[in-house]
């Protein structure tokens, strides 16, 4: 729900600029290591929407986040460890957008009750009021 | 601003790594979409400010994805990031202003739930006083019939509300009322118009001294005075019926002075109509 901590987005970066380099030079280097910052950041995050109810509001959006992260680590195991990493970045944004749209949908359906309940109200009223001569 | 730099420099390192063996990148594709949503939640009025802090991060993932890249997939990650972000931005503004609103819709729900609450209580108050009103009115009415009775010293007898006008209101063998003594009269009067369906039946009586035909006489036209003095204070004619008793049913003894002076009367008989005078 909340925005990362900014330190995540830096430590992110840094990766990723060093990451960015690394691919680059993955051709003629040795195999980079298991991305497990990025794969943890992703559980965390499906574990997230989940306790945010999107199996319910986003289902779509979820569902994604675990084909992404079932993807990321099929990558680990053929030690593509770049393309891993980016499966687990991706099925980390996937469970926060599941988040985001869990907690607009839940906000969105308590307002409409509410004007539901103040519209039911006030038309009673108008209605008890009519009835009197 | 820290982070826009170290994104040109991952951008950069990059860029230097790429340079030498590749043609010129061009701008990925999908980029320009992902700009053009995060710039419409920006100047969306009602979300653009709600999630500062997702949209910035959206903001630096949309630079990274336009960022020309040779890569393909990394190129397409890039967008995807974009995307998503983008997307997340809008959905935590939409939660934020829909958690915004809510307290106007408390507000709105509250007046309302008060002001029916208000309505109800008055229509009770209503209700309430209208049957008090009702109750009220009409045993307000029946005492304030009894008090004006009371004070004209009426009885209820089974013939109707009976007001004995002793024989204070004339000289004696005169049938003319005397002035000063019409104080109980004019209570009569004043019940009277207050009362406008009642009828009166006006007798005249008087003791048994002299011949039974001249006390009759006397008393029909002191009966008639009486009615005269009524009509003359605005009573309808209609509503008053006079006649002389004359020595007839005497209501004491007619041995004693005392006795005589009470047999010597007007009575205004009442009729009563209403449930209100024959307790």
């Amino acid at each position: 729900m909340n925005p990362r901590p900014s330190t995540h987005r830096g430590s992110g970066l840094h990766i990723a600029a060093a990451l960015t380099g690394v691919s680059l030079l993955a051709a003629c280097a040795s195999t980079p290591p298991v991305p497990t910052t990025s794969l943890q950041a992703a559980q965390q995050a499906i574990a997230s929407a989940e306790r945010d109810e999107a199996s319910r509001y986003a289902p779509g959006e979820l569902s994604e986040a675990r084909t992404k992260l079932a993807s990321a680590n099929t990558e680990v195991a053929g030690r593509k460890m770049i393309s891993a990493e980016r499966f687990a970045d991706e099925s980390r944004a996937e469970a926060e957008l599941a988040s985001a749209k869990s907690a607009s949908a839940k906000a969105s359906i308590v307002n409409t009750e509410m004007k539901r309940s103040t519209g039911t109200l006030i038309e009673e009223m108008h209605r008890n009021a009519g009835d009197k001569p | 601003m820290n982070t826009t730099n170290k994104t040109l420099i991952a951008t950069a390192v990059a860029a230097a790594l790429l340079t030498g063996c590749t043609t010129a990148p061009v701008k990925p594709a999908g980029a320009a979409q992902a700009r053009s949503k995060l710039t419409q939640l920006q100047a969306d009025a009602n979300l653009g400010s709600r999630a500062p802090e997702a949209i910035k991060e959206a903001d630096a993932a949309v630079r990274t994805a336009e960022t020309p890249e040779i890569n393909a997939p990394l190129a397409a990650h890039r967008v995807y990031m974009a995307d998503r972000k983008v997307d997340t931005a809008r959905a935590l503004a939409e939660a934020r202003f829909a958690e915004d609103q809510r307290a106007a819709l408390s507000t709105q729900r509250e007046s309302a739930r008060l002001d029916a609450r208000t309505r109800e209580a008055d229509a009770a108050h209503a209700q309430a006083d209208a049957a008090n009103a009702s109750a009220g009115s009409s045993n307000q009415q029946a005492m304030e019939l009894q008090r004006q009775l009371d004070e004209m010293q009426a009885k209820v007898t089974d013939r109707g509300v009976v007001l004995t006008l002793g024989d204070v209101l004339f000289t004696s063998g005169k049938a003319d009322l005397q002035t000063g003594a019409t104080g109980n009269l004019n209570k009569l009067i004043a019940f009277l118009g207050r009362y406008p369906d009642r009828i009166v039946t006006i007798e005249g009586y008087t003791d048994s001294m002299g011949s039974e035909d001249y006390n009759r006489g006397l008393s029909e036209r002191r009966a008639d005075s009486v009615k005269s003095y009524l009509v003359g204070q605005g009573i309808g004619a209609m509503r008053l019926t006079a006649s002389g008793k004359g020595e007839s049913d005497p209501v004491a003894d007619n041995g004693s002075a005392t006795g005589r002076q009470q047999n010597r009367r007007v009575e205004v008989i009442i009729s009563s109509p209403a449930t209100a005078l024959s307790r």
